[in-house]
C-alpha cells in the first residue's frame, strides 16, 4: 500500500457565478494525506475544502492539476479505487421517502455487498431500531450516522468526512469524533474537513490548513502548532531582572508577562530551571505555553484576508 | 450495468410517485372500460321504435319528393357561377336507409384502434411524468452525489437509470393495453358487434398496442433525460406543457406545413401506422378568383418512426453529454 493515501498537485477549480463572474475556489492546491490515522483538512468557510473533496470524488471536474488516491490517478482511475473510499460530502443526502434501511439496501446492491451487511452497519451505527423509519424523519445526527453506515458498507480504507459535525448537538459531535478516532486507530485513513479547529485538534494526527484554495501549512498537529521550533515556557521566579539576564545570555528570548516571564528558545524546559538554579534563582512555577491549532490557524489565515 | 439497472428498477418500483401513477393508470383504464360499456349500450325499445318511425317518414318523403328536388337542384346548378361545384355532389339525394336512423351498433374493429391510440397518450404522459420525477427528484434531493460516490462511472449510471425507466414501463404499458383490449372485446361482444374481428384485425390491433408500448418506453426515457437536464420534476412538466401549448398549439396553427416536424403528429403516425393532417392551400384562378381548400395529407409510419428514433437518440445523447460533464454539487 502507498504511504500516501491522497495526493494533489496544482489542483485548480474556477466557478462561474450566475452573473458570469469567475470565482477561484481552489488555486494550485498541493495536498498530501498520509495513509492511516486521522488527517484534519482545515480552512475557513469558502476556502475550497469541499470543492477539493468533490474533485477527489469525481463529482466536480478540476480545471487543472493532478490527483491520486492510493497511488491511482483520479478521476481517470477512480472506479478502481472507489470501493476503498467512503465519503460524506456536506450534509448526508439520501432518498428522503425511503427508509434508512432501503437506502442502504440500494447502495449495497449497487456495489454488490451482501444484504446482511446492511443490518450490520445499521447496528454498528446504533440505527438498528430506526432503520425502518423514512430518511426524512431522521434527526441530523441520525442522518450523519446513516451516512457513516453507508460508507461502512464498502469496508473502506479511506473515509472522507466533510464537516461531519455541522448542526450536531454535543453528544452527536462526541459520537462522530469517537467514530473517526476509532477508524483512525484501526489503521484506516480518515480525512476530515472542518472549520471547527478544536474538534479536529482532538482527533487528528496530521493536518493541512488551506486558505483561498491554497495550502498554508501541513504536518503533524505538533509540527503545525509549534512550527517545528522549541516550545515557549512560562516561568515564575523572584528576580525577573537577573533571570532575564541569565537566560538571555544562554541564547533564549525572554519577555515579561505580568508576574511571569515567557521564555522562548529553550531546547528543553529543564534547561531553564537548571541555568537559574546555578545562579541560586529558584523557579516556583514552570509551564509550557502550548499554542493551539486555532491560534496557528488564525495566524496563518490572517494574511490571506480570510 | 445490469446490476445497476436492477437496482434502479427496484428504486423505480419502490417510489411513491410510481405507485400513485400506477393507481392512476388503473383508474383511467377502469373509467375507459366503463365509458365503453355505456357507449355500447343499444337503444331502448322505445328509442328503436322512434328511430324506425323517423326512417319511415324520411323514406316516404324521399319517394315522394326526391325526383322533384333533383330537377330543381339541377336547374339551380346551371345558374351557379364558375367554378361550379360538381353536379353529383350538389344534387345527390340518396335513398335513406334504416341504419341511418337510431344508434349503430358498436363495432369492436372500428373503435379499438382509437381506444388504443388514446390510451397511448395517457400511458406516454404517465411514463414521462414518472421518468422525469425519477431523475429530477434524485438531483433536487442531492442523492445523486451520494450515489456517484459509490459508482463514479457516470455513463453507466446514466444508462442504468434510463434503461430502468424505459424497461420498467414496458410490462406496465403492455398490461394496461391488454386489459383495455380484452375488456373492450368482452364488453362489445356482449353489447355490440365483434363478428368482423378477423385475424388481420387482431394483428393490426396488436401492432398498434406494441407500438404504444414502445412510445411509452421512449416517453419514460425522455422524461428521465428532461428530469436530469432540469433537475426538477415540476420544471420538466412545465417544459412539456409549454411545448404542447406553444409548439403543438400556437405554432402548428399558424404554420400548418410545419406539422410533420412536431412530436404529436409523428407520434400518431408511428402508433396508428400513418396519420392524416390538414393544411390550407390557397390559389388564384385564371379568372382572378382566389380560393382556399383544406387539403388532407398523410404522414407516413416510416417518417414517424424515424422522427421518434432520431429525436430520442439526440435527446439521450444530449443528456449523457451533460451528465458526463456536469459538476454535481
Amino acid at each position: 500500500m502507498s504511504d500516501v493515501a491522497i495526493s494533489t498537485r496544482g489542483l485548480r477549480k474556477t466557478y462561474r457565478t450566475r452573473r458570469g463572474r469567475k470565482v477561484v475556489a481552489v488555486q494550485g492546491l498541493d495536498l498530501e494525506v498520509p495513509s492511516g490515522g486521522v488527517h484534519g483538512f482545515l480552512g475557513p468557510n469558502g476556502s475550497g475544502k469541499t470543492t477539493s473533496i468533490r474533485m477527489l470524488l469525481g463529482l466536480v471536474r478540476a480545471d487543472a492539476g493532478t490527483m491520486t488516491v492510493f497511488g491511482r490517478p483520479v478521476p481517470a482511475q477512480l472506479p478502481e479505487v472507489v470501493g476503498r473510499i467512503g465519503a460524506i460530502v456536506e450534509s448526508p443526502k439520501f432518498f428522503p421517502a425511503f427508509t434508512g434501511q432501503k437506502n442502504l439496501e440500494l447502495l449495497a446492491e449497487a456495489i454488490g455487498a451482501p444484504r446482511a451487511r446492511v443490518g450490520e452497519v445499521l447496528e454498528r451505527t446504533s440505527l438498528g431500531e430506526r432503520g425502518k423509519d423514512r430518511f426524512r424523519a431522521y434527526s441530523l445526527g441520525m442522518k450523519q450516522r446513516l451516512a457513516i453506515a453507508a460508507t461502512l458498507l464498502k469496508e473502506p480504507d479511506l473515509l472522507i468526512f466533510d464537516e461531519p459535525t455541522n448542526g450536531l448537538d454535543p453528544a452527536g459531535i462526541r459520537e462522530i469524533r469517537e467514530t473517526m478516532r476509532a477508524l483512525g486507530e484501526q489503521g484506516k485513513t480518515v480525512l476530515v474537513s472542518s472549520h471547527i479547529l478544536a474538534e479536529v485538534e482532538q482527533v487528528a494526527d496530521t493536518v493541512s490548513i488551506i486558505g483561498h484554495g491554497r495550502l498554508l501549512a501541513s504536518g503533524t498537529v505538533a509540527e503545525v502548532i509549534g512550527g517545528g521550533t522549541a516550545p515557549t515556557v512560562k516561568v515564575a521566579v523572584n528576580n525577573h531582572e537577573a533571570a532575564t539576564r541569565i537566560l538571555t545570555a544562554a541564547g533564549m528570548t525572554v519577555r515579561a508577562d505580568g508576574n511571569y516571564l515567557l521564555v522562548e528558545g529553550a531546547p528543553d524546559p529543564a534547561d531553564v530551571t537548571r541555568r537559574l538554579a546555578h545562579q541560586e534563582l529558584y523557579v516556583s512555577e514552570l509551564a509550557p505555553v502550548r499554542a493551539d491549532l486555532e491560534s496557528v490557524f488564525l495566524e496563518l489565515t490572517e494574511g490571506e484576508g480570510l | 450495468m445490469i446490476r445497476l439497472t436492477k437496482v434502479e428498477l427496484r428504486r423505480l418500483m419502490a417510489r411513491r410517485l410510481t405507485a400513485v401513477g400506477l393507481a392512476g393508470l388503473f383508474l383511467i383504464t377502469i373509467l375507459l372500460l366503463v365509458a365503453t360499456w355505456f357507449d355500447s349500450q343499444p337503444l331502448s325499445a322505445a328509442e328503436e321504435r322512434q328511430a324506425q318511425q323517423q326512417y319511415e317518414m324520411a323514406h316516404k318523403d324521399w319517394v315522394e319528393h326526391a325526383e322533384e328536388m333533383r330537377t330543381q337542384c339541377e336547374a339551380d346548378w346551371k345558374t351557379q357561377p364558375n367554378p361550379k361545384p360538381k353536379l353529383e355532389e350538389m344534387c345527390s339525394y340518396s335513398e335513406p336507409k334504416p341504419g341511418d336512423f337510431g344508434k349503430p351498433p358498436t363495432v369492436f374493429a372500428q373503435i379499438m384502434p382509437d381506444l388504443l391510440h388514446g390510451s397511448s397518450y395517457f400511458l406516454a404522459f404517465a411514463a414521462f411524468l414518472i421518468g422525469a420525477s425519477f431523475l429530477g427528484a434524485e438531483f433536487s434531493s442531492g442523492a445523486i452525489g451520494n450515489w456517484l460516490t459509490f459508482e463514479p462511472r457516470r455513463l453507466r449510471v446514466y444508462g442504468s437509470k434510463l434503461l430502468a425507466a424505459a424497461t420498467g414501463f414496458v410490462p406496465i404499458a403492455a398490461v394496461v393495453l391488454a386489459v383495455i383490449l380484452i375488456g373492450t372485446f368482452l364488453i362489445v361482444d356482449r353489447l355490440g358487434d365483434t363478428a368482423s374481428t378477423t385475424g388481420k384485425v387482431w394483428g393490426d390491433l396488436s401492432a398498434i398496442g406494441g407500438r404504444a408500448v414502445v412510445t411509452t418506453a421512449l416517453a419514460a426515457a425522455l422524461g428521465s433525460v428532461v428530469g436530469l437536464l432540469l433537475r426538477h420534476t415540476a420544471a420538466a412538466i412545465g417544459v412539456v406543457m409549454a411545448y404542447l401549448v406553444l409548439a403543438e398549439g400556437v405554432f402548428a396553427a399558424f404554420l400548418e406545413k410545419a406539422q410533420p416536424w412536431l412530436v404529436k403528429l409523428n407520434f400518431d403516425a408511428f402508433v396508428r401506422h400513418d396519420a392524416q393532417y390538414y393544411v390550407t392551400e390557397c390559389k388564384s384562378g385564371s379568372d382572378g378568383s382566389y380560393a382556399c381548400d383544406y387539403v388532407q395529407k398523410t404522414l407516413s409510419f416510416e417518417h414517424g418512426a424515424w422522427y421518434l428514433a432520431i429525436f430520442t437518440v439526440v435527446v439521450v445523447l444530449l443528456g449523457g453529454w451533460v451528465f458526463h460533464r456536469r459538476d454535481v454539487n
